[in-house]
Parts: C-alpha cells; sequence; structure tokens
C-alpha cells in the first residue's frame, strides 16, 4: 500500500554516511598555492594586424611538429560545454569557439603566442587598402575540405554572407560588408561602407570560419538576405560537419559529450595528432580535478585556482595558471522594470564605488585574478591608463544621500546559474549583496537557467544581473560593439529594458569607433581610450574580475596553450612520445 | 489435589511470555527525541545565542574549523557553523508544513474516496495513480522547475508529491474501517454519512497516516535539501543546507563548507525516522502482543 517502506529511509541516510566518509576521506591539505607566471611586457604593434592585444602571461607556443603524435590515443578533455550551436555561423560561446577552430578555418589565424601577430591558414597572403575599406586575401591553393574538393573564394563567399544574414550572435563581426567578389576561385576580395580597421582580426574569429558550401547548399543552408528564416541546414550541423579543419564532427549529445574524429584528409603541415577528440561534459572543478588526476581525462578546462594547489608535487599532471582576457561582470539595466532607481547615474556610481573588488577577487578566485578597469580587458588597446575601480564605501554612501536614497531600496538581480572562469556567480552575486547591503541597498538574488536569462534580458532587461565575457577576436572594437551604448550593441539594447523598452545611447561612442576604426596606430589607442572611458562614465557595465586561466593536462599532452581568439586550439595538441 | 489448584500454575508455565518492550525505552528512539529536541531547541532559541549572523563576513576564507569558527568559514568568509544552525530555520518548517498539507490533503480526499466511492473514488484514485507513476524526485524537481526556484515553490511541488500517500493510505483505512458493526450500528440508528466520517471512521483510520508523517519528515527534509542543492529550492544567500552543500560542492578540499549542513540533514533525517519507528512500535497493537 505504501509506496515508499522504511527500508528506503535507511537507504538515503547510510548514502548520505557514505557520501560525508568519502568527503572526509579525500579532504588533504587545503593549502591553496598555484604557480602563476609573470606578465609579460606590453605588446607590439604589427603592420599587419591592426590589433595590439598584450600576450596573456604564461602563454607559450604550442611546440610544432608535423607528424601525428598521437597514436591511437584518444584525446578525452572535461569542460562545462554552454554549446548553444554547432552550426559556426549561428554558434556563439566559448566551447563553440574550440569546435570552430578544430572543424573549420580561417582564413587567418593569431599566434597564441602573441595575440598581435597573425598567422596564414586558409590564406597565404593578405592586404588592405590604405583607408582599410577593401581588405583581398589570396587562398592556398592546397586548401582542401576533408571531402576533398578545393577551399575556393565562393565558400569564403558563402560563409560570411551567411554568418551576416543569419542574424545570430556573431553577426555583429560582419557589419558594414558592402560586397564580397570571388570572380577568381583563389582570391577574395571584401568591401566595406566604412573604414574597419578591425577586420583582420575578425576574419581571426572563429565564427568567421569557412563551410564547404556545396554540401552545405545541399542540407538547406543559404547565404540570402532571408537567411535568419529561409536557412534550413541548423539541424544537419548538429550531426555533421564540412569544414576544412583537423578534426571532423563525428557526434554530439548535449549534456553528455562532444565527440570529434581526425580528418584524415587533413591538408595542413601539421597533421592531427589524435584519431578521435572526446569533450565530455563535467561540470564541476572537483570532477574534473578528480578525472585528470585518474588519467580519465587528458585535459580539464575549468579547474578552479582554489583545486589547483592539490595537483602539485603530481608528476603525471601539469598545471599553469595563465591570465586571460576574460572576465566577469556585472550589468545595470536602467530602462529595465524595476530598475527605474538606476537611471540616476549617481546611484549607479554609488553602486560601483560600494562593491568590495579585492574582497571579492580573493573570494571568488583565491586573488588570482586583476581589477578592469572597463569592458575592455586589460591588455586590450585602450585598456591601459583607464582607473581601476575602488571600494570607497563612504563616498558610496554620500552618493545615495545625494540622490535622496540614503535608506536604501531593494533591485532584483536575476543571473545565470553559472559557474564561469573559475567564478561560482551565486558566490559573487552574494558577495555583491554582501557589500550593497552596507549602503542599504538590498539585492534580491535569483539563479535561473541560462537559456531563461536569455530569453529575459531579450525581452525586458533586468536590473542588475551578471554575465561573462571572452573575446571573439583580438581588436578591442568588439567590446565598444557589444558593451558601449550605440545601436545595435548588446547592451544598449538590454540596459534599456531589452524589446520592451528603448536603447540607451552615447553618441560620443559611436563617434569613437567610428574615428578608431579608420585610423591606426597611437590615434587608434586614444579613440579606443577614450570609448573606455566613456563606458565607464556610462556606469553600465561593472567589470568584477579579470580571470586567470588554469591550465592542467596530463604531463604527456603537448601544445597546451590559451588563445585570444579561438580559447583552445585542439590542432595544436600533441602527444609527447 | 484439585484440578483448581494446578490450573493457575499451567496457566503461568504454558502462556507465552511477553518481549514487547516500550519503544520509548530503546536507545535509538531516545537519540531520535534527544537530537529532534536539540534542533527544536535551536530552531527557537538561535536569535539570543547564535556566535555570529548567518550573512556576515567574520573570519578569513575558507578558514578550517576551529575554535573560533567550530565548522570552519566559506568562502564569503561567513561561519558555518552559524549557517548551519540557521538552516534549521529554512529546513524545518518546511518539512513540517509540507507534511501537514499532504497529510490534510490526503487525508480529505482520500477519506471522501475511501467512503463515499463511486465516482469521487475513481477520480480522487486515478488523479492519485497519475502522480505516482512518476518518482518523486523527479516530479519535484519537474513542479519546482516550472514554477521556478525559491523555496515556496518547492514547497508546492513537494506537497503534489506527497499528498498521494496520504490518500492511497486513509482511503484503504477507510474501507477497511466502514464495514465494521459499530458503523453499521451508527447507521442504523440514523447518524448521517458526515458525522460517522468524522466521529467513527477517521479517527480509527488515522493512526497509519501519522505514523508515516513522523516516517516521513526524514524523507522530506532530504527532499527540501535536494530541491535546493539543484537550484530549485532555497535562493542564495539562505542558509538552507542544501544550498550551503551546493556552494561547498566546488570547495572539495574545503570539507567543512559542505560536511557540516550535510551533518544536519543527516542528524534530523535519522532522528525523524527513529522517532516514527518509535511511534509506529508504540501505536502498533499487534507489535505489543
Amino acid at each position: 500500500m505504501r509506496r515508499h517502506v522504511e527500508g528506503r529511509n535507511w537507504s538515503k541516510v547510510v548514502a548520505f554516511i557514505a557520501v560525508g566518509a568519502i568527503i572526509v576521506a579525500s579532504c588533504g591539505s587545503s593549502k591553496k598555492s598555484a604557480t602563476t607566471a609573470a606578465p609579460t611586457g606590453t605588446g607590439s604593434q604589427s603592420t599587419t594586424a591592426p590589433s595590439g592585444t598584450t600576450a596573456p602571461s604564461g602563454t607559450t607556443a604550442p611546440a610544432g611538429t608535423n607528424a601525428p603524435s598521437g597514436g591511437a590515443h584518444e584525446l578525452v578533455i572535461d569542460r562545462d560545454m554552454d554549446i548553444n550551436s554547432l552550426d559556426i555561423s549561428a554558434s556563439y560561446c566559448d566551447t563553440c569557439q574550440i569546435f570552430n577552430t578544430a572543424v573549420y578555418e580561417t582564413l587567418i589565424t593569431v599566434d597564441p603566442a602573441d595575440p598581435n601577430k597573425l598567422l596564414p591558414r586558409l590564406a597565404t597572403s593578405w592586404q588592405a587598402n590604405t583607408d582599410n575599406t577593401v581588405f583581398t586575401f589570396k587562398l592556398d591553393p592546397a586548401a582542401k575540405f576533408a571531402d576533398g574538393s578545393q577551399v575556393e573564394a565562393k565558400d569564403v563567399k558563402f560563409s560570411w554572407q551567411r554568418l551576416g544574414n543569419l542574424k545570430g550572435s556573431a553577426s555583429y563581426l560582419m557589419a558594414g560588408m558592402k560586397s564580397i567578389d570571388d570572380s577568381d576561385p583563389t582570391t577574395v576580395v571584401i568591401t566595406f561602407d566604412a573604414p574597419n580597421s578591425a577586420f583582420l582580426p575578425i576574419v581571426a574569429a572563429s565564427y568567421l570560419g569557412i563551410i564547404n558550401s556545396d554540401v552545405a547548399t545541399a542540407q538547406g543552408a543559404t547565404d540570402a538576405a532571408d537567411a535568419a528564416t529561409a536557412d534550413k541546414a541548423g539541424d544537419w550541423f548538429l550531426a555533421h560537419s564540412a569544414g576544412s579543419g583537423p578534426y571532423q564532427l563525428e557526434s554530439y549529445t548535449q549534456g553528455d559529450k562532444l565527440v570529434l574524429t581526425r580528418n584524415d584528409k587533413y591538408w595542413g603541415a601539421k597533421k592531427p595528432a589524435f584519431p578521435r577528440v572526446t569533450i565530455a561534459e563535467v561540470k564541476d572543478s572537483s570532477s574534473q580535478l578528480q578525472q585528470l588526476q585518474s588519467g580519465d581525462a587528458d585535459i580539464s578546462m575549468q579547474i578552479s585556482v582554489d583545486a589547483v594547489g592539490q595537483l602539485q608535487g603530481n608528476a603525471d599532471v601539469t598545471t599553469k595558471i595563465v591570465d586571460s582576457y576574460n572576465y566577469v561582470y556585472i550589468a545595470l539595466s536602467p530602462g529595465a522594470a524595476g530598475g527605474e532607481k538606476l537611471q540616476d547615474v549617481t546611484v549607479r556610481k554609488a553602486i560601483k564605488e560600494a562593491i568590495d573588488y579585492d574582497g571579492a577577487i580573493q573570494a571568488l578566485v583565491a586573488g588570482k585574478g586583476k581589477k578592469q578597469a572597463s569592458p575592455i580587458p586589460n591588455g586590450f588597446i585602450g585598456s591601459a591608463g583607464l582607473p581601476l575601480p575602488e571600494y570607497n564605501l563612504d563616498d558610496a554612501k554620500k552618493l545615495l544621500s545625494a540622490a535622496g536614497l540614503a535608506d536604501g531600496f531593494e533591485l532584483d538581480a536575476t543571473y545565470p546559474d553559472a559557474n564561469v572562469y573559475g567564478v561560482d556567480f551565486n558566490l559573487m552575486m552574494q558577495k555583491i549583496q554582501q557589500d550593497l547591503a552596507k549602503v542599504k541597498i538590498n539585492l534580491k538574488l535569483t539563479p535561473i537557467q541560462f537559456t531563461d536569462w536569455i530569453t529575459r534580458i531579450n525581452a525586458k532587461g533586468i536590473p542588475v544581473t551578471a554575465v561573462y565575457f571572452a573575446p571573439d577576436h583580438t581588436d578591442t572594437s568588439q567590446y565598444i560593439q557589444y558593451f558601449g551604448l550605440i545601436p545595435n550593441s548588446f547592451w544598449a539594447g538590454s540596459a534599456g529594458g531589452g524589446a520592451a523598452g528603448k536603447p540607451m545611447d552615447n553618441p560620443k561612442e559611436s563617434d569613437l569607433l567610428k574615428q578608431a576604426l579608420g585610423s591606426s596606430g597611437d590615434a587608434k589607442a586614444k579613440a579606443y581610450t577614450d570609448a573606455g572611458q566613456q563606458m565607464i562614465d556610462d556606469e553600465i557595465i561593472i567589470p568584477i574580475v579579470n580571470t586567470q586561466l588554469v591550465l592542467a593536462s596530463r604531463t604527456n599532452i603537448t601544445g597546451m596553450h590559451y588563445s585570444a581568439c579561438c580559447n583552445l586550439d585542439l590542432g595544436l595538441l600533441g602527444l609527447a612520445g | 489435589m484439585s484440578l483448581l489448584s494446578t490450573a493457575p500454575r499451567l496457566l503461568v508455565d504454558v502462556a507465552p511470555r511477553s518481549t514487547w518492550k516500550s519503544p520509548w525505552k530503546r536507545v535509538t528512539v531516545i537519540a531520535g527525541m534527544t537530537v529532534t529536541s536539540f534542533w527544536l531547541v535551536v530552531l527557537i532559541t538561535l536569535s539570543w545565542w547564535a556566535p555570529y549572523k548567518p550573512l556576515d563576513a567574520v573570519g578569513g576564507r575558507l578558514q578550517a574549523p576551529s575554535w573560533h569558527h567550530l565548522f570552519g568559514t566559506d568562502a564569503l568568509s561567513r561561519d558555518v557553523f552559524t549557517r548551519t544552525l540557521y538552516g534549521a530555520r529554512q529546513t524545518l518548517p518546511v518539512s513540517v508544513g509540507v507534511i501537514v498539507c499532504a497529510v490534510t490533503i490526503g487525508t480529505v480526499l482520500g477519506s471522501l474516496a475511501g467512503f463515499f466511492g463511486g465516482w469521487i473514488e475513481s477520480v480522487v484514485m486515478r488523479l492519485v495513480d497519475v502522480t505516482l507513476a512518476f518518482p518523486p524526485i523527479f516530479l519535484a524537481m519537474a513542479v519546482a522547475a516550472a514554477l521556478g526556484p525559491g523555496l515556496q515553490n518547492a514547497f508546492f511541488a513537494m506537497v503534489i508529491v506527497w499528498w498521494p500517500i496520504y490518500a492511497r493510505l486513509i482511503r484503504g483505512q477507510v474501507q477497511a474501517v466502514k464495514h465494521r458493526d459499530h458503523i453499521q450500528a451508527a447507521v442504523s440508528i440514523g447518524a448521517t454519512r458526515w458525522r460517522i466520517l468524522r466521529k467513527h471512521v477517521l479517527p480509527l483510520s488515522f493512526t497509519p497516516a501519522l505514523i508515516n508523517a513522523t516516517l516521513d519528515l526524514g524523507q522530506v527534509v532530504i527532499l527540501t535539501a535536494t530541491l535546493s542543492f539543484l537550484g530549485l529550492g532555497a535562493k542564495p544567500p539562505s542558509p538552507e543546507w542544501g544550498a550551503m552543500i551546493t556552494d561547498g560542492a566546488q570547495f572539495f578540499y574545503q570539507w567543512w563548507v559542505a560536511v557540516a549542513p550535510g551533518i544536519a540533514i543527516l542528524t534530523v533525517a535519522m532522528s525523524f525516522n527513529f522517532l516514527g519507528d518509535g511511534l509506529r512500535d508504540a501505536l502498533d497493537v499487534r507489535a505489543k502482543r
């Protein structure tokens, strides 16, 4: 009659005892230490790459070998995946960068050891006209897709036009594109409406990888202006790929694993080292750590800095903490329902000054992170010289008092329930809540699923939320295009209340972006710096921590690196011995 | 010697000696009562003697257990001992509330179904069958996810999962009781059906539900913590035990952050189970033979 009997009570109790025993038994030293490589110097300007980012410290160039070095070893990577699509033109996520780079190839790529240096990939050479409106790329005649067909200009045109017309999150990368000339199969000429000095770094973004247009078109893909509604290839791309990269998609099971197989016909000089690469969905740092220690995983991508100390002394595992361009931030949206009190910029400034940044960095990443001045991350052009945020409780109270809010108020803080770059958003928002409570601002925390968060922020905005950002390419323009209060910027819309509101606007930022894209050298750097200052003054985006990255792998894995454009290029990995 | 003089002796020799021992003297039941009393005292008096406030940063980050912080501190420098004690204020009222609501709803619907039969029974029992067709944890997760995260929604989800158990139990008891002679006697003297149900049937049917309720309390405590652990229950920074374990899970080597609330769940669940066992034995007349 009863659905549950007393024995089941006991089974749960015993299970709890067992879990407790395992935790206690496995606890070791709580010592937290890690090696942090010293920061490198200022990045140099490249004539071919008008970007100018400082190389993340500790990143080393992967050893180049031409022969496959993996033998029969299958590579297993643990990662908390955030895949939104495996269609390169519709994808937009950190894991997508890894997948896109492994399966598709861009015309040029970024040297992992020096983000300012662009390297040839599908293109052998490239050049821009004097005002950066026309770019010409010569394709490598040896470049072949996985089906053996040649990579031609028509494929480039198809891929880039489709990226722009699908109107996905990464479509902004093709903004301003006027035309693409593919009359010569080995030459691509792309023309822009206005100067776009950021385009060469943009070409290295993983989303601009080249699709085999014949294969994709046969599956319903289109690059037409109405591609956003007419393209029917999204489902096909979940099980197939059509690229020229060192690996091909074998299978993908959401929430389980992404499996790639070697492209045996890979045309490039460095042959793929592993017959199969499995990216396994392993969400938490502890599980990733254990799998790496036991050898079940070759690479664990999201081990927290708190856990790195546990790997020290383990000769089978190599760990390194490197600087990255990734960061987490909170965003204030005056246009969102419930965010009316944020319409006064002094209130937003008070919130910014009420946050204890050093304490947050200590609490969230054990001090292994940096403060960041503006949405432009440390190391990118325009970041140098901007004032870092400072914790000033007294000033925050004065500002709130001046705004007539000395008695405090309540704000809705809905955010994605995520753990990104080693930062647990629940923890981060609790820390912010702790800090803001000191100025009598009561944050009402509500963690929700990422997909729900996207829906909500697009629809009506959220007064206070937490988000993360990793660069799509190595030019600063992306930060103004995404965070600036300019037309079509994501945060101009969301801060204004999403689809239900009116986008916020700061015309100075539009002008500064235009200036930067039409200039180079110091003039460009100054325009970006000024835009950074404008974004600081907007008080919409408040960076909390520029995180460092733990590179953790089995010692026999070679070529571990962090790439500014592509996260991790699987084609550069190998097996020692 | 007459038969009369030997009879009592024979009776003494032949009759089996009763092995029944009061459950309230059992070690497990005494332990259950002690621990439950401890948590009840904590629940009521905590505000007066708690060492710290549950949301305040009071020490260094992730400090190991010490005399100043018996269960150490968490990543936001909050005292884990204090938060664990305050967790009782989240979990225990919710758990008791869930059981009270589930028993109430289950008793009302189950007794109506069992006593009146017909279409009422068909509707109620099909509803019960449908609900019980799903594993309780998955159903609770689905309902909580649909309603949105929050302890209040988790409460509703758990009530939805739990009431059918009592409805089925009570219905069976009512069906067994309603044909007894004294009920027929009440019918024959003209008592109304409502009066018979309230005064004669329900009091005789309710004891098993009471025993079940005590035994289920431990399970509800675990389910509440589970939902919070999965992000479907209490919202941060609430010191709810399941949510605290979630926070601690990422600090595997700072074991105290997760173990302290784990111990709290363990003690509460076990003590309710021990109490339930004792209550069952005390009220079950067959166990006394």
